[in-house]
């Protein structure tokens, strides 16, 4: 097989991986983003300081710590995962942490009528945090959670270091193999440049269709 | 192998703190040069120059560092006949990368208070060139230290990838110990906890400059 | 009915025992200087803030029984804002079926036909129903957050000052809305700076002065032939700023 051949074939495998880990990891640390910073906000003592330390450990903590901890560090105490899940739950937990940091300043800065209009309507906490602060944190908090989205296309390269074979692992062992690593490099700085730039049009044009009428102007008044 | 035995790598870790720290310094220094020139041209230069800086910060800020780190160590210097080491190509692209998102912060600085500084200093009758050096740029670089104090942060994590060129930083330190201990948990929460321990002096630091530099009443960032 | 309610922020006594009652069908107005804690009565008598002491009933429920739902209670009170508080990220319409869809639990549909009456009832028509709040004027804004509240089906309605953000013109059309339920035989206790809408709907004013009712009557007399020199000189100064307006 040509090196082309070989390095396209394997590639479309280390492209299927990366988007199959992206597919996990955006939409649960987006969830579990928006549930911390909730807890941060309107949590009791217990929550906001338990909520507030996972924030501070895994901003604090690279990803690649993160990620040696949940693939190596686990299994010390017994907990084996597979290299997958545990780049999986490394990206989760360490961008959920910074995005309930822009869902917290994003909550924190809706005005104080909203909320008493909700309660004045006889709505409950859960409630009016469902249906009036977080659709509206949601937007103000969009354009940070579309970085970090952008961040976790490019962290996902990590998960190499624990043997998932994503786009940049194929690229070091065909290199390996091959030693082209211009080729090889170039390509895979391309492939990644392709998904960061297509993820920043289509969160440009979520944006957009999130958009309401003065909305930030309101917001932010 | 028992904690005691793990006991005589503490010191052995806690020295990759300085060689962190060195490619942190050395990686802000560079893109503090490039960011700050850079951001001028966007702002001041002609539409080609502006055009290649944003090919630049489009691709810094869309490709993975660990791509970066092997494209620059294997292709591109050699290819440039430079014969860099891990620790000089580290530095370099870390201070590559950090001046593509340097460039953005100073640019957003400089915007927010170019129209009525330029106008304000062109009736003193100062050249375009004072008027930037003298009154412009140190308004932007003070308006910009939160966010470089941020960088800062940020490329202190990002330095722990370039442990996969092999250089004696904690990360690498930390993955010796696991491996000559046989204990991976407490080396790398070790490691985790001096980045984050490193990150509070940092942005302590930056605080106190931000603090003593700070423009009464002016526009944050 | 409010019985000696008194609540105080940190050291500041904003409410110092005030009693009044506001009888069904009927309309109240309470007036007085800034800052005297009219704003804070409102929003005690919908539970928005917790009174230290004091009792509030709204008929035979007691409002400030520690055991009672606050949420369950609250909309039956509707409670209309200076500053209109609309949800910037709902049309008008769908501001008005929110508190139906997700507190009554009403099925959509019947949520949108009672939502339709009440915004016709406050004059919102169709073509503004799909607006955005920043897409509509503030006369407008709120009207939809009259109709909000009414939608509810509230016991009582307060008006927290519902005019003084809106310059005159736009003032005419709401307090025209509020008049109109009012005579409707909506019972509102209602705060306002307006003098003569004031002597038109409320059967009794009140004057608060310093978290005090310091006097209460029949429009005209309270307006004209005050008792006390605090309420002559607050009349005398709200309508020479009037005078200066117009
Ligand atoms: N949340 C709060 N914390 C501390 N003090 C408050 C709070 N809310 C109101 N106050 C104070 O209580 C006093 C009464 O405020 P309130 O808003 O009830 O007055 P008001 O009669 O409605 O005035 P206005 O006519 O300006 O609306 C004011 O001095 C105000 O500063
Ligand atoms: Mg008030």
């Amino acid at each position: 097989m040509s090196f082309w051949n070989e390095f396209f074939s394997k590639l479309y495998i280390g492209v299927l991986t990366t988007l199959q880990l992206l597919a996990v990891a955006i939409p649960s640390s987006i969830i579990l983003g928006i549930f911390i910073g909730v807890l941060r906000v309107y949590g009791g003592k217990i929550e906001k300081t338990l909520a507030n330390l996972y924030v501070h450990i895994f901003r604090g903590f690279p990803l690649l710590v993160t990620l040696m901890i949940m693939f190596f560090g686990l299994a010390d105490i017994g907990i084996r995962l597979t290299p997958y899940w545990a780049a999986a739950l490394a990206i989760i937990v360490c961008s959920s942490a910074y995005q309930s940091e822009y869902v917290r300043m994003s909550i924190l800065s809706i005005d104080e009528g909203q909320s008493l209009a909700a309660r004045s309507l006889g709505m409950k906490r859960s409630v009016e945090i469902l249906y009036i602060i977080l659709p509206q944190a949601f937007r103000i908090a969009f354009p940070g959670i579309g970085n970090e989205i952008i961040y976790m296309i490019l962290y996902s390269s990590l998960a190499y270091i624990v043997g998932v074979n994503e786009i940049f692992s194929v690229a070091i062992s065909v290199n390996s193999i091959w030693f082209k690593p211009t080729e090889v490099f170039l390509t895979t700085a391309l492939i990644y440049l392709a998904m960061t730039t297509m993820a920043s049009y289509g969160l440009k044009k979520l944006e957009r269709k999130l958009w309401i009428p003065g909305f930030e102007t309101d917001v932010k008044r | 192998m028992n904690l005691m035995t793990f006991s005589k790598y503490l010191p052995y870790i806690f020295e990759g703190s300085l060689w962190s720290l060195g490619l942190v310094l050395g990686g802000l220094g560079i893109g503090f040069a490039i960011g700050v020139t850079f951001s001028l041209v966007q702002v001041y230069g002609n539409p080609l120059l502006r055009r290649l800086i944003s090919f630049y910060v489009w691709f810094f800020r869309g490709t993975p560092l660990i791509v970066q780190l092997f494209l620059f160590h294997w292709s591109i210097f050699p290819a440039l006949g430079i014969n860099s080491t891990a620790l000089t190509t580290s530095i370099t692209v870390l201070g590559l990368r950090s001046g593509a998102y340097q460039s953005q912060i100073f640019r957003g600085a400089i915007g927010s208070i170019e129209e009525n500084q330029m106008l304000a200093a062109r009736a003193l009758g100062m050249s375009n060139w004072d008027a930037i050096s003298s009154i412009i740029l140190p308004q932007a670089l003070r308006i910009a230290i939160p966010q470089i104090s941020n960088e800062y942060s940020v490329i202190l994590k990002d330095s722990a990838i370039c442990f996969i060129l092999g250089i004696m930083e904690l990360m690498t330190r930390a993955k010796y110990a696991a491996i000559a201990t046989g204990i991976a948990l407490i080396p790398y929460l070790i490691a985790g906890l001096i980045y984050l321990v490193l990150t509070y002096i940092g942005t302590m630091f930056f605080n106190l400059i931000y603090l003593k530099k700070r423009i009464p009443d002016s526009v944050e960032g | 009915m409010v019985k000696d309610l008194y609540k105080r922020y940190g050291d500041k006594a904003v409410l110092r025992g005030v009693s009044f009652e506001v009888e069904k069908g009927k309309v109240k107005v309470i007036m007085g200087p800034s800052g005297t804690g009219k704003t804070t009565l409102l929003k005690c008598i919908d539970m928005l803030v917790k009174p230290d002491s004091g009792k509030i009933w709204l008929e035979d429920l007691e409002l400030t029984d520690p055991r009672i739902d606050v949420s369950e209670a609250r909309r039956k009170i509707g409670f209309v804002f200076q500053e209109f508080n609309l949800f910037h990220h709902l049309t008008a319409i769908k501001n008005v079926m929110i508190g139906l869809t997700k507190v009554k639990k009403l099925p959509r549909g019947e949520a949108r036909a009672i939502a339709e009456r009440s915004l016709l009832k406050v004059h919102i028509d169709r073509e503004l129903w799909d607006k955005y709040p920043a897409q509509l004027s503030g006369g407008q804004k709120q009207r939809v957050a009259i109709a909000r509240a009414l939608a509810m089906e509230p016991m009582i309605m307060l008006y927290d000052e519902p005019t003084s953000a809106l310059d005159p013109q736009l003032t005419r059309e709401v307090l025209e809305v509020i008049k109109e339920l009012a005579e409707d035989g909506m019972t509102s206790l209602i705060v306002t700076h307006e003098v003569g809408f004031a002597s038109e709907v409320a059967d009794e004013i009140m004057i608060m002065i310093d978290g005090r009712i310091v006097e209460r009557g029949d429009p005209r007399s309270i307006i004209y032939d005050p008792r006390r020199e605090e309420t002559r000189k607050f009349f005398n100064k709200i309508m020479k700023i009037g005078d200066e307006l117009r």
